[in-house]
């Protein structure tokens, strides 16, 4: 049938089926794609907005009152909170450089080192797991493997190297690194791995047939190249440590008090605009993340080369 | 392919030279993989001692002896993990099915766009945003401003604004290595708009789906920080085990068997999942 009408109408200009064609192609997308941003700005952008406008309000009797004013901030920095956002701030880059060291040479290896596609896939897939678990019962085991009675004390104990269980091991700083160590390896892994994954072995190539050494090989060549995936493996891996609070809750035995478990009690005890200025200050920094990676990135990658990296 | 049939040339320039690349790059790869090890040990051990302690009889002690079942018996009698069970499950249902339809029709609008970088930045911001952070302004907004009574459907939401961005880019992946040309040559052969979309298309585009189902599912089932402020008085699976975990030392036997069997039954769907998106999909 189609085949018989378009035999029919062979002599129609050739422009009538291309406009056809672009009004098909373009149809959806022109309604889907605004709609969707409409929809999303509503659930995403709108409410990091207000908090940041709601840091400014107060709240009297359970109602807000829209006057702004700066109380919010004042008494956040008279009760000391400060020193929980200083905290956070210290742990969260003590952490992200951790996971850098860590992260960098295995990206690396990973990238270029490792040749059985087999191994490549396992451990890609070990590290996306993570990602579907529970992190409360994650944590909660730590008690049982750093505690007084735990798994390394009583290790240690019969062992004979120490008479006394070794206490800061749990309820301390330490412990709370060491939960963090996990829960963020991934997301320094893996943008690392993909901008690595993206370079030509022919640069490398040609950098060692230049006689570059591998010292020089790596910052000249490939340290430059991965740096959009460094700077998104640093932003993915700081801004939800800024926020962390599951691990120190219960890890940290409250001795560690970070931004995340003060925006938790924060909001328990009813106080919307403190909560909402604590998110602020994590929303300011995140802001600023944004803005070095949307920099560093502009230069070299488009986000298509992003998906590039993801098939290979 | 190319550093395959190369590595021979290589060996030999290392040769030559005495720093060359051979002698140095095993150092860095024993360091890598030291390094890497010891990470995922940090990831893995805590599950792995879950599931051993989850058969002892006290599992916090630390001490795996003496051997019980006495968790699994005590799950099995107590019944206040069910409702928050059903709630996960259908709940996460949902979001998985929401974010496969919206990922579909959005992911292939995007991929028909010139300039798609500033939408797909904007699709996949919450991944920059923490997930207390975005729960926080998402009850503050909803509750304060809009004044609304929070409930299942405010977790739906906060789910759906963490889980979508994955999803998203696992169609978005798979979206741009579909050949517009391959819809004009289906066209120029008569096939309706429907028929391009389902005959065409779809197939190509199903392992992404798919993806974005199980994704959307598990991210949903397991979401903690968005669920915690926007539940009103509801109870997902995740929030259950944060209060026991948090606060009453007796519970914790009972998540400690829980989360061995969540696991028991994740594990073997990620591993199909991902074995799937690499050997099927590299044959391809």
């Amino acid at each position: 049938m189609t085949m018989q009408s378009r035999s029919d109408s062979p002599a129609l200009p050739q422009r009538r089926p291309f406009a056809k064609r672009l009004l098909d192609g373009l149809k959806p997308s022109r309604l889907t794609v605004p709609t969707f941003l409409l929809a999303w700005s509503f659930l995403v952008i709108a409410p990091l907005v207000v908090i940041v406008l709601f840091s400014f309000l107060q709240v009297k009797a359970y109602r807000v009152v829209y006057t702004p004013s700066l109380d919010t901030w004042i008494s956040l920095i008279d009760s000391g909170r400060w020193m929980a956002a200083v905290r956070t701030l210290r742990i969260g880059i003590t952490m992200t450089i951790i996971e850098f060291v860590l992260a960098f040479p295995f990206a690396l290896w990973l990238a270029k080192g490792c040749r059985s596609k087999t191994v490549k896939a396992m451990i890609i897939t070990l590290l996306t797991i993570p990602f579907f678990l529970d992190a409360a019962s994650r944590i909660i085991v730590w008690r049982s493997i750093l505690g007084q009675t735990g798994a390394v004390n009583t290790a240690l104990m019969s062992l004979g190297i120490t008479d006394a269980p070794i206490d800061w091991l749990l309820y301390s700083e330490f412990a709370v690194h060491f939960g963090l160590l996990g829960t963020h390896f991934p997301t320094m892994v893996f943008p690392i791995f993909m901008s690595i994954a993206l370079i030509d072995d022919d640069y490398i190539q040609a950098s060692q047939d230049l006689g570059g050494g591998p010292a020089q090989t790596l910052f000249n060549i490939i340290i430059p190249m991965a740096l959009p995936g460094i700077v998104a493996g640093i932003v993915f891996t700081l801004v939800p440590l800024m926020a962390a609070f599951v691990e120190p809750q219960l890890l940290g035995g409250g001795f560690v008090d970070l931004l995340g478990n003060s925006v938790n009690s924060a909001l328990q005890q009813l106080k919307y605009p403190t909560a909402a200025a604590l998110s602020t200050v994590v929303v300011a920094l995140l802001g600023i993340c944004l803005a070095v990676l949307v920099l560093v990135t502009r230069r070299r990658y488009d986000m298509a080369s992003m998906f590039v990296a993801i098939r290979r | 392919m190319s550093t395959m049939t190369l590595a021979p040339a290589r060996e030999d320039r290392a040769a030559a030279r005495p720093q060359g690349r051979l002698g140095q790059s095993a150092g860095w790869k024993t360091m890598a993989k030291a390094f890497g090890a010891f990470a995922l040990a940090m990831i893995y051990i805590p599950l792995i001692w879950l599931a051993v302690m989850s058969f002892a009889a006290s599992p916090l002690s630390g001490i795996p002896y003496p051997l019980t079942l006495d968790n699994y018996r005590q799950l099995g009698g107590d019944a206040r993990w069910v409702t928050p069970m059903q709630t996960s499950l259908w709940l996460s249902a949902l979001v998985a099915f929401v974010c496969m339809v919206i990922a579909t029709v959005v992911g292939r609008a995007i991929t028909r766009l010139e300039r798609p970088g500033g939408v797909i930045l904007l699709t996949l911001l919450p991944l920059f945003v923490p997930g207390l952070t975005m729960g926080a302004a998402l009850f503050i907004f909803l509750r304060s401003i809009l004044e609304l009574k929070l409930g299942i459907w405010s977790i739906f939401l906060g789910q759906l604004v963490w889980a979508l961005p994955f999803c998203m880019l696992l169609v978005l992946v798979i979206a741009s290595r579909f050949d517009l040309r391959l819809l004009e040559a289906a066209e120029d052969l008569g096939a309706s708009p429907w028929r391009r979309f389902w005959d065409i298309e779809m197939p190509i585009l199903r392992p992404g789906i798919f993806g974005a189902g199980i994704f959307g599912f598990l991210l949903s089932f397991n979401e903690l920080p968005r669920s915690l402020f926007l539940r009103g008085i509801e109870t997902t699976m995740p929030i259950y085990n944060w209060a026991m975990a948090a606060s009453q030392q007796s519970q914790i036997p009972i998540i400690f068997s829980l989360t061995t069997l969540l696991v028991a039954v994740t594990l073997p769907v990620m591993g199909v999942f991902f074995w799937f998106l690499f050997v099927k999909l590299d044959k391809n």
